[in-house]
């Protein structure tokens, strides 16, 4: 049949074509990977070196974590990071500002966000059980590393120096802890087993474990030169260097042999601490069995190994005993409701064991005058590299048993907020908008927050006893700053916005000379001269605390790039906004106060955010101008003796932290952007 | 209002001053003189169509009117008060004064319901109840009530003009400027605007329109004036305006259209 032109032209569709499922290939898990990971050989290459790059830092970092790191520099410094030297009695306030500030986010969740998910409840709960469970497990699974340390009354030669055990080692306990004591002889059968002696031990312990690996490589030196020599392969020049080499090295001693290691009984007394009384006395035999003893009270006790009959040393396999961190600081006095004393003012010496933060407040055991020496966290080091099980019951059981309560009273507090907004909005937000009630509930308390945060953290007048500025240290401070200079900056920035734009040149002139010079000078130099050049000006001004002076610098400094980012989005505000707003009848306060400026902040969202987290960060700056914020503290934390050069630890520690907080803040400022008319403004009109 | 006088399709006069008042007004944008000596007459309840090319200065003149562009010569009286840099006559006259534009410039970060009860509640501080009652009225009369708690961007461009339009209505104005209402629009939404303003004429509104709508002209203006550089060349009834026309630029101009 043939058809014509015409009758080509012309045809109607009566029949609608089914509506198909895609193709197996085209949707679900296998099409995305496909898709995105090896849609082509470049994509592919990239995806396996990408992969490959993703694996190696992991696992290396998880290594080093396991393996190297101390995390006591962490765990032990918590309250300094936090908080920073604040008076303790004021500690409360904080942890009250904390609880509002969850409560006002869970009231803000129940008032913006969907309803929380079914799966967000479990995990949160698998997560806070987990928090509580994994720390009972691992104390009563996995036994807390041993210790070995030495006894016995031979020198040892460690380069020009002679190293001699100590016959008396303080340590602190608990009411039913057991210590327990053997000799080691598997550790030192012979010089490769000492060599691999890897534990929490003392400094003479260490050495003899170096000492031994350093004679096993010379033996291992002198036997490969050796079977070089036997051959027939080397030059004379070679076999001269060889022979010279040999010549110089000492023949290596047997440590074991040398030091008679194990070979003598060791004579063991615990004492009391505080009177010295012997409370058990025994005899350690090489190859005999473990001795055992349990402590009677809390306390400092003193343990005392000597070796009597003959010369020589051994090592002692112990439990029970570990390492202590001394902390001193002054405490007011302190008085119970009755206005009792409860303790006097003075300087404190508190003593933590390592393991456990257990604390003990006595004073150190005394010998005719001369304090003795506790299992210190420098001479008591973990050496060599730490197996999984032994940072499992010492970082990661501790760290969790350290999180798990404050976290669980966190999520209460969030939890009662999300029900109290639930509740007011069942009550009372009217049928139409029925998040009305929580909505501004939220907004109210969001206003007050900065305020009470001020409030709580400074004190007022007799209500609130004030705090010392100079006290204020870590995430504390670093939070004050950043929030004040939020706060501080916000109105101004507008004004300033709105007064570049101004139609009057002199408002218009102040205004961009203002936002100029601010942005042509680093935040640091806006620093020192609130720090240091402004107190030349008015010396009155040196008595307000850097805190202070550091604050209204952050004001200065970010109400200038506030401003530009506003101006940016007033300007993107189409014409026809203002003409409409004045073709109703709204006067000029009006047009901005409820059409463009709403929307130039709406629309500059991303770059405010940008900006608070820039501010937020930066405000590490102060560290410079000797404010001990987050960063501060960190540099001051690996200035103690026992955590010194933790470097890796102590950043990567306040690095987690920015991140969060700055994580929050993107993502708030994300459900922000998508609130609201947020959702309709996507598409301009 | 008085149906039967509109009905008659005559030109109505209520009140024998006219509600806007121009006289030799003249514009200049720098250099280029974009009004020259217009002088219009507008009465109360009368439908006035604005025809011309573009660039003709025909939306500038009607923007004259609420003094969203200034004129530098003449006179325009409005209600009876004379447009100077007054800021207190400047208010006043908007007041009076609604306009519609040609992008609708609804306020994107409102509700409906918000764009419309902002100017009553602002500018004449009416409680908040009386304008919601209000604004619900105005969304019944330009057909979508259901659509107050939805924001500008989730409606349709013609029902974007609509809620222009009721904003508008909601300020009580005596007079209604519309600068191109459907020139926006798709074709399948030009209908349901131009519905809404028809009866709106048919209600004794006031209103200057500048459109290319040759049938809303033709159907609902009492007077077409024809604009071409920015001077008015012609104006009359629309029978005698697109029957009659005499001048040579308001012939060529409707054969190119119709």
């Amino acid at each position: 049949m043939t058809t014509s032109k015409n009758q080509q032209h012309n045809i109607v569709y009566f029949e609608e074509p089914p509506t198909k499922a895609p193709p197996l290939l085209a949707v679900g898990a296998l099409a995305w990977i496909r898709d995105n990971l090896f849609s082509s050989w470049l994509d592919t290459l990239l995806t396996f070196l990408g992969l490959a790059f993703i694996i190696t830092v992991i696992t290396s970092f998880l290594q080093w974590s396991i393996n190297q790191a101390n995390w006591f520099a962490v765990i032990f410094n918590v309250r300094q990071f936090m908080v920073g030297r604040l008076e303790s009695q004021a500690e409360w306030r904080i942890w009250l500002l904390v609880l509002i500030v969850a409560f006002a986010g869970g009231l803000a969740w129940a008032a913006w966000s969907s309803r929380i998910s079914r799966s967000v409840i479990i995990v949160t709960v698998f997560v806070l059980a987990l928090m509580f469970l994994a720390p009972q497990f691992i104390g009563s699974a996995i036994p807390l590393p041993d210790s070995h340390l030495v006894a016995g009354n031979q020198g040892i030669q460690a380069g020009s120096l002679t190293q001699v055990a100590q016959d008396q080692i303080a340590f602190i306990a608990k009411t039913g802890d057991i210590v327990t004591f053997r000799i080691a002889d598997e550790v030192a059968t012979d010089d490769e087993t000492l060599a691999q002696l890897f534990s929490f031990s003392d400094n003479v312990a260490n050495t003899l474990r170096n000492a031994a690996a350093t004679s096993l490589s010379t033996q291992a030196r002198m036997d490969e030169i050796n079977v070089l020599l036997a051959g027939e392969d080397l030059t004379d020049r070679q076999r001269v260097n060889l022979e010279n080499e040999l010549g110089r090295i000492e023949q290596p001693q047997v440590i074991t042999e040398t030091y008679s290691i194990n070979r003598l009984p060791v004579n063991l007394r615990i004492l009391d601490g505080a009177t010295l009384e012997p409370l058990v006395e025994t005899i350690l035999q090489p190859e005999g069995d473990t001795f055992s003893f349990t402590l009677p009270n809390d306390g400092w006790f003193v343990v005392e190994k000597t070796i009597t009959e003959g010369e020589g040393l051994a090592i002692l396999q112990t439990t029970g005993i570990f390492p202590i961190l001394q902390r001193s600081f002054t405490r007011s006095e302190e008085l119970d409701a009755g206005g009792e004393v409860v303790s006097e003012a003075g300087r404190v010496d508190q003593f933590v064991r390592m393991t456990d933060n257990f604390v003990l407040e006595a004073p150190q055991p005394q010998n005719n005058g001369t304090a003795i020496s506790y299992s210190t966290i420098i001479e008591f080091k973990y050496r060599g590299e730490r197996p999984l099980l032994d940072y499992l019951s010492l970082f990661l059981g501790p760290f969790l048993q350290m999180l798990n309560t404050p976290l669980l009273i966190l999520v209460i507090a969030g939890g009662l907020g999300y029900v109290a907004g639930l509740s007011a909005d069942t009550l009372f937000s009217p049928e139409e908008k029925p998040h009305r009630a929580s909505q501004r509930a939220a907004t109210w308390l969001l206003i007050a927050t900065p305020a009470l945060m001020f409030i709580l953290v400074a004190g007022v007048g007799n209500i609130l006893p004030l705090t010392d500025p100079r006290r204020w240290g870590g995430l504390l401070l670093t939070m004050m700053l950043t929030v004040v200079g939020i706060i501080g900056s916000f109105p101004i920035g507008v004004l300033l916005a709105l007064g570049r734009r101004s139609s009057l040149p002199a408002v218009k002139l102040v205004c961009t000379l203002y936002i100029e010079l601010v942005r042509g000078v680093p935040f640091i130099s806006v620093l020192f001269m609130g720090a240091l050049l402004l107190p030349l000006t008015n010396p009155a001004l040196s008595e307000v605390p850097g805190a202070y002076r550091a604050m209204i610098a952050t004001i200065i400094f970010s109400a200038a790039y506030l401003a530009e980012n506003v101006r940016g989005g007033l300007q993107s505000i189409p014409p026809g906004q203002e003409e409409a707003a004045k073709a109703i009848g709204l006067n000029g306060l009006q047009t901005i106060l409820y059409i463009t400026l709403p929307q130039a902040l709406r629309a500059v969202i991303p770059a405010l955010v940008g900006m608070f987290i820039g501010l937020f960060k930066d405000t590490s700056l102060v560290a410079i101008v000797g404010l001990i914020d987050l960063t501060g503290i960190t540099n001051s934390v690996v200035a103690q003796t026992e955590f010194l050069g933790d470097r890796r630890e102590t950043f990567l520690f306040i690095s987690i932290i920015y991140f969060v907080f700055s994580y929050v803040m993107s993502y708030v400022s994300r459900r922000i952007e998508a609130s609201g008319a947020g959702a309709a403004m996507a598409k301009r009109i | 209002m008085s149906e039967s006088l509109v009905e008659q399709g005559a030109v109505t006069q209520m009140d024998d001053e006219p509600i806007i008042f121009c006289q030799n007004v003249n514009k200049w944008f720098g250099e280029f003189h974009v009004l020259r000596d217009v002088s219009l007459e507008v009465m109360p309840q009368e439908v006035v169509v604005i025809l011309g090319p573009s660039g003709s200065g025909k939306s500038t003149f009607i923007r004259c009117i609420n003094r969203l562009e200034e004129h530098q010569e003449g006179q325009i009286i409005v209600d009876g008060m004379e447009l100077t840099h007054d800021v207190r006559n400047i208010a006043a006259i908007r007041r009076e004064i609604g306009m519609v534009f040609q992008q609708f410039n609804l306020f994107p970060h409102k509700t409906v319901l918000e764009n419309i009860t902002l100017g009553p509640m602002k500018v004449r501080h009416w409680p908040r109840d009386k304008a919601e009652a209000k604004a619900q009225e105005l969304l019944n009369r330009v057909g979508i009530p259901e659509q107050a708690a939805k924001y500008p961007g989730q409606l349709s461009g013609g029902q974007q003009q609509r809620v222009a339009i009721a904003r508008a209505l909601a300020m009580e104005p005596k007079i209604m400027l519309f600068d191109e209402p459907t020139s926006a629009l798709d074709p399948e939404m030009i209908k349901e605007v131009l519905d809404v303003m028809k009866e709106l004429a048919r209600s004794g509104m006031t209103m200057l329109v500048v459109t290319h709508e040759m049938g809303f002209a033709r159907e609902v203006a009492d007077r077409v004036i024809f604009f071409d550089h920015g001077r008015i060349v012609e104006q009359g009834t629309p029978d005698y305006f697109f029957e009659e026309a005499q001048h040579e630029r308001t012939k060529l101009f409707l054969s190119q259209i119709l």
